[in-house]
């Protein structure tokens, strides 16, 4: 039996507008093993921050089971959960402005420490904000820096140091190097990899990067309005995609190679239709080329294709192909 | 309809943008921003080049320069020139600017959604820039706008909706329908599809290819994403701290690139055929643009820096009629760099 840190039922999150139901997230499952990490990729609006808003009950869901080692997340009160946040962190995109302006680099990550509580006296925990410093290749002499004094970067790396602080088990990384530039990406993605080899973390890495979400995930969960289309092992996402958004976003990354073969680029036709009272079809068919009658009639449910390798499409046939 | 004012001609094997020997700098209270050092460029016509750099580059501020638009104060171009089709942009009165500006040369903003006015309908803001550059009446430059829709794929029945009724891609269409209505020589085109989704900027790409082959426009795209320069560019110049440090075409560039930093640029993204490939980052930070080191910007960074480096200057070395280098360690004919060639 495979030991998942976190397993969600069904979450749903419903926002209300003056036009109706807004789906935001639209009865999404998935689970995660401890020290893997699980991609989740997707467009601008599908849904993927916040299904990871949810997991840590920022966000409050409509319903849905959030499983933690076990235990439901949504049936606790908020003064348990508070406690309970100390297993599951959250690192942030904008590095900018996800600090506090009047915070010290000292006093942000202290915070985390003394949440955690098991570093007491001062000169404890002060230790305890240096090393963490270390961990994550923030000089000492910054230690008394205030956030606008630091660049992207460094900035990120204050973020990562304060979700550790508390030792957690699970991170959410929501877009966490998509506000930098590509060779302060790399030193960071190489960073929580490090750390995730170091600690044993589990990560949910919420990105629309698709070169960046392939190298750091184990599994990949494709969303789109607010529903999952397709979920599995990285390699094997890349590799054989099934789902047809699947194959339109892959083919839709650009290639910093040139010369030798050019893949063919699926252009898809339109733009996402309204997450508002979306209607029980199949919320792709619009922009899909191989949409019939059956698309339109009702939603698909996800099938398994292979082990670990789930998908939602009517059209696709037993052996992976398209039916037409 | 005929032009208010002749533009420039040319010979035929003249560039469309000729910048020479620019420099910008920002001028602050107590520093000076070296935004932009000594940087020239050729661009012929219907050609794009891919302007390539991370933050603070200087990509944004040559773009700005070559329309002469750079906000006085604090920004001063200290020297050089900006040929489009001919004539000096930095050497203009406001008057022939405001001529010049949208009929000869355009330009695309990063942000479509601040760059349009919400209170204006889209066919009125096509419109407004085609009157303002040739005698037509007003009905006949809304019917033009409405072919300039259609020919970034917007239906022309919806010139008469404001902005917020259109999506993120569909507003970065119009911005271009916008830029491209007085079939302009050249087009800077600034990180035009960043802040789409990849699907849509597969779209927007698509489209932009196909408009330049129909138009014959020359653009400068600016980008810090390498993939979308291999998808559209022919030519890459690589900025790095207010200097073209590597140009050449895509295949010089990329297949037998030279410089250090170019290499590094490479070695920092994910290889998307290859999920285990180590990512092998640049160390350290771009230098401080106040503070610029004397010899080489990127020396302190780099893997193959000597003292000359950090001493010196360095010149531009040519390694092809397309190809040119700033780097100094090519004085030792025996030096290369770790990537290999393709």
């Amino acid at each position: 039996m495979a030991d998942n840190i976190l397993e969600v039922r069904d979450l749903k999150k419903y926002f209300k507008t003056p036009r109706g139901q807004l789906h935001a997230v639209d009865g999404v499952s998935f689970s995660i093993q401890r020290g893997q990490t699980l991609g989740i990729v997707g467009e601008s609006g599908c849904g993927k921050s916040t299904t990871g808003r949810c997991v840590l009950r920022l966000i409050e869901p409509t319903s849905g089971q959030v499983l933690f080692d076990g235990e439901d997340l949504l049936s606790l009160s908020s003064r348990e959960m508070r406690r309970r946040r100390c297993d599951l962190q959250i690192i942030f995109q904008d590095p900018f402005s996800s600090l506090d302006p009047r915070n010290t680099v000292m006093q942000t990550i202290a915070e985390g420490v003394r949440m955690r509580g098991k570093y007491k006296t001062r000169a404890q925990v002060e230790g305890r904000v240096l090393e963490l410093m270390e961990t994550v290749g923030l000089a000492e002499r910054l230690v008394n820096s205030y956030p606008h004094e630091l660049d992207g970067g460094r900035r990120q790396r204050i973020g990562i140091a304060r979700a550790l602080a508390v030792e957690p088990k699970l991170i959410v990384c929501d877009e966490p190097v998509s506000a930098l530039d590509v060779s302060i990406q790399a030193q960071i993605l190489n960073l929580l990899k490090d750390l995730q080899r170091q600690l044993g973390l589990t990560y949910i890495f919420i990105t629309h990067d698709l070169a960046v979400v392939n190298h750091i995930s184990d599994e990949i969960m494709v969303m789109y309005l607010g529903q999952v289309v397709e979920k599995a092992p990285s390699e094997e996402l890349f590799r054989a995609p099934s789902h047809p958004y699947t194959k339109a976003l892959l083919s839709a990354i650009p290639i910093p190679k040139v010369g030798g073969e050019r893949k063919r680029r699926i252009l898809l036709k339109g733009e996402v239709s309204s997450p508002i009272e979306p209607g029980d079809e199949c919320r792709f068919a619009k922009r899909c080329a191989y949409a019939g009658q059956v698309c339109r009639e009702g939603c698909p449910g996800l099938r398994e294709l292979s082990a670990g390798h789930v998908a939602a499409c009517h059209k696709l046939g037993a052996d992976g192909e398209m039916v037409p | 309809m005929q032009d208010k004012a002749a533009s420039g001609t040319l010979a035929p094997e003249e560039p469309v943008l000729d910048i020479q020997h620019l420099t910008v700098h920002y001028v602050l209270e107590e520093e000076t921003v070296e935004a932009v050092n000594d940087i020239s460029i050729r661009l012929e016509k219907g050609r794009i080049l891919g302007l390539v750099g991370e933050t603070g580059a200087g990509k944004t501020s040559t773009a700005l320069a070559a329309l002469n638009l750079i906000p006085d104060p604090p920004g001063v171009i200290r020297s050089g020139s900006v040929k489009v089709c001919g004539r000096d942009m930095l050497r203009m009165s406001q008057q022939e600017l405001e001529q010049i500006r949208g009929r000869d040369v355009s330009m695309i903003f990063q942000d479509p959604m601040t760059s349009l006015n919400p209170v204006f309908t889209v066919g009125e803001q096509i419109a407004e820039s085609i009157r303002l550059h040739t005698d037509c009446t007003a009905s006949e430059a809304m019917e033009r706008a409405g072919d300039m829709l259609e020919l970034v794929g917007i239906p022309r029945e919806r010139a008469g909706e404001y902005p917020h009724q259109f999506s993120g891609g569909m507003k970065q269409r119009v911005v271009i329908a916008i830029a491209l209505a007085c079939s302009p020589k050249v087009l800077l085109a600034d990180e035009p599809t960043t802040a789409l989704d990849v699907t849509i900027q597969a779209q927007v790409l698509d489209m932009m290819i196909a408009l330049k082959e129909k138009l014959d426009t020359a653009m400068i795209f600016i980008t810090h994403d390498l993939g979308v320069v291999a998808e559209i560019c022919d030519e890459v110049a690589v900025m790095y701290a207010g200097r073209v440090i590597e140009r050449g075409t895509l295949d010089d560039v990329f297949n037998h690139t030279k410089h250090p930093y170019t290499e590094g640029l490479f070695n920092s993204l994910p290889d998307i055929q290859d999920r285990t490939a180590a990512l092998r980052p640049i160390p350290g930070l771009m230098p401080d643009p106040t503070r610029l080191p004397k010899g080489c910007a990127f020396a302190p960074r780099c893997p193959y820096a000597s003292p000359a480096c950090i001493e010196t200057v360095q010149t531009e070395r040519a390694f092809s009629e397309t190809h040119t280098v700033m780097c100094s360690a090519y004085e030792d004919p025996a030096f290369h760099i770790r990537r290999e060639e393709v």
